[in-house]
């Protein structure tokens, strides 16, 4: 689906999930309702709790114009509700926006900047009167009341995401052209069972990833909206003889017809699955010997430990010795990085080159080309054993020591332990996704997703 | 979610509730450890002091444990479950596990070696008697409905016996030295090696000053130590057959149980006015009675465990205050086996009676019940618990019955006792179980530099 095409879905979702005044009044808000539609109640509770007079203008500023859109829509809809006749002003600037709601006639305006910040989706601004006392004359001095400042937030959810990373679409450049990276985030699913190993991949052809989450005794694969495609029960495998006291394995989608093979260190053997999108279901294709790291890359684990072994077999038909056992892969091709367990890693840039040691880098590491200029960056967690909170780093490998250089970007992630990092393009139109897996302290796991948003 | 790794995660995220690791543990390294323990330790229905408990633990472990959140996680075991309402079965790595759990069980309910902690087992049909192994599987079959079965195997006095196969997280791998034992089915530790070191309370303070261990058990309570719930209980236990009716409010009368705690047992320790502890049971005190009127002098004698100082010291407390209300005691140290052993034939008038309750008040009160003698009450009490299925109705239910019994068991509460531990700031992961003791299969050794657990190791 286009980026257009995908604005409007979403908007058209959002409608119907937001019916307007005229209809009928707004949906219930429960705990299954979106960011956008919870965050436009609390806002719109919050400006009727400042007694503006009606009509009132709104004024939405944000970097992302599907976001604003959407959000202006269920935020009238809402103030509409409320008997306060609301207009949305069409991408006012600050200076005239006051000027603005005068124009059409507001009492009232109501001023919002949204932003996406560590997981929560914002609106801060503030609710004023623009009536103008007749003795003022030209100069447009303000009535006491209504004046109140609003700050509202709540979680973030995929949707929102989507909302604030549209673009608008633009011809191929014969040369990518490099962006910026801004990253935002929210929480895309939730698991009952901390992670084992996280993965990203088509699945079923569609030119999109789905993201695949492991846990010790089953596999989920999750749709760009963090809706759940299909589980599987990890049964029938042997266990194994010398398993880890934390959850550990691997995820890997191989090539050919879409595989999904995914390893548990709490089984001796690794499991091959097939994806039936049609039927939600995985069906298992048998068992594998190796432990399948990338789609071309086979190692086997240290016995007890939550580390692999340095020996790594390629489809080529060669191997690969990486300098120590390692903790974590990530295949970018050409380029694969091996994490160490003392923070140090092994990157190479081709095929039987000799690697690039950096240092620094956290259990969650990956590649994947955020900036579009077709070259991976490289997203790593922090190095130190309790961070707080934990960061999420996004460095350039164009330089030799790219851990050296300030980071292209860098964000704080949510409380829990960043152990698996993966990159996933899931819209299809090569712009690669962040995925964090976060083990929360009750046992459970998140699936953080960050998204580039506007610039 | 599973139990198993919902514990993992507690663990690992339990150094700072606010801070969460990015990281994971390092593998490899040796832990040096000294306790105040003895060299060796006995078997499990024995080796139940808490410092005891913990270094019978490193070699040898129950099929489970109790997690924070009350629920039954596999640890000797690979699998608990319950095939039918009312059975369970127990699933273990090798038949020779199964086979060696099944033999410890079976004496620890049989007249070899009686234990208190037997009524763990009492929920069994023909009260355990009959456990046998098939293959490596156990299948306990229940008398009457008893959810708590599984968080009663938890207990460490459950293990299997030293020396039949190997059931614990390290394997003995020369005089004070363990090794991690790779097959472990919680996963191996993360240390390679531990190395133990007995020594009494002077040698702990000198090692630690000396910065020559990094974790020291049985060390004083102070505010660099993590302590364990008081779960070692220590009892008067009283022959009514040989002791006057009153002997329950003399002795109510004249033993400040503050003052034990205070003066005269090592802490870190709590006062424990009723049969369960604080930690189960949160009450307080009753007033105490009035000393009753005087009698002739009698003379009794008080039977204590030799091995313990803390009895000792209370022993004599209890000489003394008894003596203003008439009774002329005589104390008789005995090692722990022939204490159980006069126990179980009811051969004392007065004995000081430790045992290290689980975290669980019904299994608990079983406990308390049967090292009361009154294990006819077990058959009463047990079943009109276990009917209910809920786990906090039950545990209700239990302190409820703990606190109408105390005065119809001839026991006499005393104090209870908890662990604790000195760890050195380079040692993460180490944490206090629900049972009050530390679990050094989870501990591991930070990099000097405190950084680089990048990963996994």
């Amino acid at each position: 689906m286009s980026a257009p095409a995908l604005a409007v879905s979403l908007l058209f979702t959002l409608a119907l999930a937001e019916p307007s005044a005229s209809a009928a009044e707004p949906a219930p808000i429960t705990e299954a309702t979106p960011a956008l539609p919870r965050l436009a109640r609390a806002v719109a509770d919050a400006v009727r709790a400042a007694n503006p007079e009606a009509p009132i203008a709104v004024s939405l500023n944000g970097s992302s114009v599907e976001l604003r859109q959407a959000f202006g829509t269920l935020l009238a809809s809402r103030l509409a509700a409320a008997g306060l006749a609301p207009v949305v002003l069409p991408a006012p600037t600050s200076d005239a926006v006051e000027a603005e709601a005068r124009a059409q006639g507001a009492r009232s305006l109501v001023r919002l900047t949204l932003d996406v910040d560590a997981g929560e989706v914002l609106a801060r601004g503030d609710v004023l009167g623009t009536w103008v006392n007749f003795w003022s004359g030209r100069t447009p001095t303000r009535p006491p009341r209504p004046a109140a400042a609003l700050s509202e937030g709540v979680e973030a959810d995929p949707t929102v995401l989507a909302l604030a990373a549209v673009r608008a679409p633009s011809p191929p450049p014969t040369s990518p052209p490099a962006r910026g990276v801004r990253l935002m985030g929210a929480v895309m699913a939730r698991l009952d069972a901390p992670l084992a190993a996280l993965g990203a991949g088509d699945l079923d052809g569609d030119g999109r990833d789905e993201v695949i989450a492991l846990t010790e005794h089953a596999v989920s694969v999750y749709a760009a909206d963090g809706r759940l495609l299909a589980r599987q029960e990890l049964v029938g495998l042997a266990p194994s003889a010398a398993t880890t006291r934390e959850p550990f394995g691997a995820v890997a989608v191989l090539g050919g017809p879409p595989r999904l093979a995914v390893w548990s260190s709490q089984q001796a053997r690794g499991a091959l699955f097939a994806f039936d999108r049609a039927r939600a279901e995985l069906h298992s294709l048998g068992t594998t010997d190796a432990v399948a790291l990338g789609p071309r890359e086979r190692g086997a684990p240290v016995p007890g430990q939550t580390a692999f072994l340095p020996d790594v077999k390629l489809a080529e038909g060669h191997g690969l010795t990486v300098p120590a056992p390692f903790t974590t892969a990530s295949m970018a091709p050409p380029w694969r990085l091996f994490v160490h367990p003392d923070g140090t890693a092994s990157l190479y840039a081709r095929p039987g080159g000799v690697p690039s040691r950096l240092s620094g880098l956290g259990a969650g590491s990956a590649l994947g080309d955020l900036d579009g200029d077709g070259v991976p960056e490289l997203i790593t967690t922090s190095p130190l054993v309790q961070p707080t909170p934990d960061v999420l780093r996004v460095v350039s490998l164009a330089h030799d020591a790219p851990l050296g250089h300030e980071p292209l970007w860098q964000g704080a992630l949510p409380a829990g332990r960043a152990l698996q990092v993966v990159t996933a393009d899931l819209d299809g139109d090569k712009r690669r996704a962040v995925v964090v897996g976060l083990w929360k302290s009750d046992g459970t796991s998140d699936l953080f997703l960050l998204r580039q948003g506007a610039p | 979610m599973k139990s198993r790794t919902a514990l993992v995660c507690l663990a690992l995220l339990a150094p700072t509730t606010a801070s969460l690791a990015a990281s994971r543990p390092r593998y490899g390294g040796e832990l040096r450890m000294a306790h105040a323990g003895p060299a060796e330790v006995a078997e499990p229905a024995l080796a139940d002091t808490p410092i005891e408990a913990t270094l019978l633990g490193l070699l040898s472990r129950p099929v489970c444990h109790v997690t924070p959140d009350g629920d039954a996680r596999p640890a000797l075991a690979r699998a608990l479950s319950r095939p039918v309402p009312q059975a369970v079965r127990v699933e273990l790595a090798t038949p020779a596990t199964a086979t060696a759990l099944a033999r410890a069980w079976t004496r620890l309910t049989g007249a070899d070696a009686p234990s208190p902690y037997r009524a763990l087992l009492y929920p069994l049909r023909a009260e355990g008697r009959q456990v046998t192994a098939s293959g490596h599987t156990l299948e306990l079959a229940l008398a009457f409905p008893w959810p708590d079965l599984e968080r009663a195997l938890c207990h460490p006095a459950l293990a299997p016996l030293l020396g039949t196969a190997a059931s614990g997280p390290f394997t003995a791998s020369g005089k004070g030295a363990l090794a991690a034992q790779l097959a472990w089915p919680e996963g191996r530790p993360y240390l390679d090696k531990l190395a133990l070191t007995a020594t009494d309370e002077r040698g702990l303070t000198r090692m630690w000053t000396a910065k020559q261990v990094q974790v020291e058990l049985g060390a004083p309570a102070e505010s660099n130590t993590q302590v364990g719930p008081a779960l070692y209980a220590t009892y008067l236990a009283f022959s009514p057959r040989k002791l006057p009716v009153d002997f329950r409010q003399a002795f109510e009368s004249a033993i400040d149980r503050d003052d034990l705690t205070r003066l005269f047992v090592r802490g870190p320790a709590v006062p424990m006015p009723h049969l369960l502890p604080p930690a189960l049971l949160v009450q307080p005190a009753r007033v105490r009675p009035t000393a009753p009127a005087p009698t002739a002098a009698r003379t009794v004698t008080l039977v204590y465990d030799a091995a313990l100082e803390d009895q000792r010291a209370v022993a004599e407390r209890i000489q003394v205050k008894l003596h203003d209300r008439g009774y002329t005691v005589a104390l008789e140290p005995q090692p722990r086996a022939a204490l159980r052993s006069r126990w179980a034939r009811g051969d004392f008038e007065l004995m000081l009676h430790a045992v290290l309750l689980p975290p669980v008040p019904g299994p608990a009160l079983a406990i308390v019940l049967d090292t009361a003698g009154r294990k006819d009450l077990l058959g009463v009490e047990l079943p009109a618990l276990g009917a209910l299925p809920d786990a906090s109705a039950r545990d209700a239910r239990a302190r409820e019955r703990a606190l109408a019994l105390a005065s119809s068991v001839p026991l006499l509460p005393l104090y209870a006792q908890g662990l604790a531990a000195r760890v050195a700031p380079e040692v993460m992961g180490l944490t206090m179980d629900p049972q009050g003791l530390p679990s050094l299969d989870g501990a591991w050794v930070l990099p000097a530099d405190g950084t680089g657990a990048s990963g996994r190791p």
